[in-house]
């Protein structure tokens, strides 16, 4: 009879994931967060739906209002819109738990050696190790899914099949972001001699992606690093620092519009500049949000819990839209795990 | 058996082991002895698979190590000298997740780990292995290397933090093994287990098979620099004129001597004391033990 390594690993470690202490305490903070956020999501979801539905009797006695009112119809989605923002922090949490210590443990516990002496190739082992817990952060973000869906019931919230298949793409990149952060995190632990390494290193690209990227999609350091927005003609700016510390800069912007004729010429090569100043700037911002795997999760969120209503997109604009986003939540989860897969393949045993 | 064949590892350009040569026959059990550093691990961690030669080759019961690694732990039990396993499971688990890679059925994997615990003595111990001593880990670890009931048991330093009573266990399992057929190869630099338990020896140094044979011949070998013979008597004792002679200390009432010569000359030594009408107290020839017999090939390597 021929053992299938790749299975009894990728079992021991699903299991192991799910009698871990680390793992319940996580799971449980994340069951909890998507409870609370789900019942505050769904209490706001029901006060816009009323909002929305006497609207809609004001506009049905004023039709000039009707084509405002029609698109404000609030999404289900938008009850996961508060989840899906714990989400970016806990779930990143429980990705890098969950896979800093998969190899380092193996070292420090002297089992490795061990382990790749079974009848059993290297590949197995660590492709076994992220199918385990592959597995275990499907189970969790499917449980929490359940969850959420429980609590829009009990609400007597009941989503129809457009709105079912948006929960769907919520869950599916909740679970790729989490599965970014175990990735990020098994490639941290194969790199590592030990955990507490291995578990610091993981926290210090998670922030380079998290906040540290995204800091330069911020108006006030792209400017700072790629210039200001052009002044429109006629019309000078001046700032007035008002005070500094450590972490925050007050300043004043005065607009000054003088009374002159504007220079037709002068006004368009200001149109010009400033719609190359909003390409560039928003090329950049694109790039830093691909490159955050939050930042493509946000995207996608808030793409899918857009309100609901003759004007919301459908799959194939959404998926358009969020293509990149999509791509780059897929592809970066991808690169961790095959750098994390040649390290492993390269470890040297001594 | 177990074959290498000019075998060669080098890390960094320095060689761990260097060109070794060895044939361990089927049912031998076989110890490897040398220094820290001397290349040990390094041939075993090749044997088993775990890391590629620089060149050379080395084989398990015909098929080679590099080329078809899977078949070759299957035939092979390794238990590695730094033995480690999942501290928050049993030994019956630990051992059933060893099992389960070489496609054993629950019920044999079972019965198997019923037995091996039993043979070790660890049946009926129900703690996890994060609460073990070393000891019973070092037990367990032989457990774990005769899961499979291998052709091929390699064990390195397998005595290093057993207690007495675990070293007994240890020598009655390896010599059952052997009586059985199973090749056994014992890394160690205990060279009193090493000599208790294997039939033949090879000393490794600076990576390279400096001696090897049975653990007579190495003593044979190792004597043919001098045998020293001490003689003590009851009146004092004359000079011994023997050309095999290499140096002779006599002390300042000539009633004891230590001799050292090229060959075994007690006879010659009793024969001249008899002629002589001297009374001996004690001829005694001091053969090199095997740690004598080791250290002089460390010294003969290193000058």
């Amino acid at each position: 009879m021929t053992a299938n390594g790749l299975a009894i690993i990728a079992g021991k470690e699903f299991s192991d994931h799910l009698r871990s202490r680390r793992f319940h305490l996580l799971f449980g903070i994340l069951i909890v967060i998507a409870a609370v956020g789900m019942i505050t999501g769904a209490v706001q979801y029901s006060k816009d739906l009323a909002d929305y539905n006497s609207l809609q009797v004001i506009a049905q006695d004023d039709p000039t209002l009707a084509g405002t009112l029609a698109g404000l119809n609030p999404s289900i989605l938008s009850a996961y819109s508060q989840m899906g923002g714990l989400m970016a922090i806990i779930g990143v949490v429980l990705g890098i738990a969950m896979g800093f210590d998969l190899v380092t443990r193996e070292k420090e516990s002297k089992s490795l050696k061990s382990l790749l002496a079974y009848p059993v190739f290297r590949d197995e082992v660590i492709n076994g190790k992220a199918l385990g817990g592959v597995g275990a952060i499907a189970l969790a973000m499917g449980v929490v899914l359940v969850v959420s869906l429980a609590v829009m019931t009990l609400f007597g919230i009941v989503p129809d099949l457009d709105e079912l298949v948006r929960i769907l793409v919520f869950g599916v990149a909740s679970f790729l972001l989490v599965f970014t952060f175990f990735a990020l995190a098994l490639l941290m632990s194969t790199v590592s001699k030990d955990s507490g390494n291995a578990l610091l290193y993981s926290l210090i690209v998670m922030i380079v992606l998290t906040s540290f990227i995204p800091i330069f999609a911020y108006s006030p350091v792209y400017s700072a690093v790629f210039g200001d927005p052009p002044d429109p003609p006629g019309r000078s700016t001046y700032s007035y620092l008002q005070g500094s510390s450590a972490y925050m800069v007050t300043s004043v912007a005065v607009g000054y519009t003088s009374g002159d004729p504007i220079d037709p010429e002068e006004l368009k090569e200001y149109e010009h500049a400033s719609r190359e100043y909003m390409a560039q700037k928003q090329t950049i911002t694109d790039i830093v949000t691909l490159i955050s795997p939050t930042g493509n999760y946000q995207a996608i969120l808030g793409a899918v819990s857009q309100p609901a209503g003759d004007n919301a997109p459908g799959y194939g604009d959404l998926l358009g839209a969020l293509a990149y986003n999509v791509i780059a939540l897929l592809a970066m989860p991808a690169a961790f795990f095959g750098l994390a897969w040649a390290r492993f393949m390269r470890e040297d045993i001594r | 058996m177990i074959l290498c064949d000019h075998l060669t590892k080098v890390y960094g350009g320095v060689p761990a082991v260097d060109n070794l040569c060895l044939e361990i026959p089927t049912g031998e059990v076989f110890g490897l002895l040398g220094p820290n550093g001397a290349g040990k691990s390094t041939t075993i961690l090749m044997l088993v698979g775990l890391i590629q030669p620089t060149s050379g080759a080395c084989s398990i019961d015909g098929t080679e190590v590099a080329t078809h690694p899977i078949e070759v732990k299957r035939k092979i039990g390794y238990m590695p000298e730094d033995v480690g396993f999942y501290a928050d499971r049993t030994a019956e688990e630990n051992l059933d997740y060893a099992a389960r890679f070489y496609g054993l059925s629950e019920d044999e994997r079972r019965r198997r780990a019923s037995d091996l615990l039993t043979l070790v003595g660890l049946d009926g111990v129900r703690t996890t292995v994060g609460g073990y001593s070393k000891g019973m880990r070092q037990r367990l670890g032989l457990a774990r290397a005769l899961i499979n009931d291998p052709a091929v048991v390699i064990l390195d330093e397998p005595t290093a933090n057993l207690d007495p009573r675990g070293v007994l266990d240890y020598r009655r399992i390896v010599r059952d093994l052997a009586g059985r057929g199973t090749t056994v190869l014992v890394s160690s630099h205990i060279l009193s287990e090493v000599s208790r338990v294997c039939t033949s020896v090879g000393i490794l140094a600076r990576g390279k098979l400096i001696a090897s044979g049975d653990r007579d011949t190495l003593l044979r070998s190792a004597m043919q620099d001098g045998v020293i013979i001490s003689v003590e008597t009851r009146t004092p004792m004359p000079r011994f004129a023997s050309p095999d002679i290499l140096s002779a200390e006599f002390s300042q009432d000539a009633c004891s001597a230590r001799i050292v010569a090229g060959k075994d000359i007690s006879d010659h030594i009793a024969e001249t004391l008899y002629a002589k009408g001297i009374i001996p107290r004690r001829l005694a020839v001091e053969k090199p033990d095997m740690e004598e017999t080791l250290l002089s090939y460390y010294v003969e390597e290193t000058v």
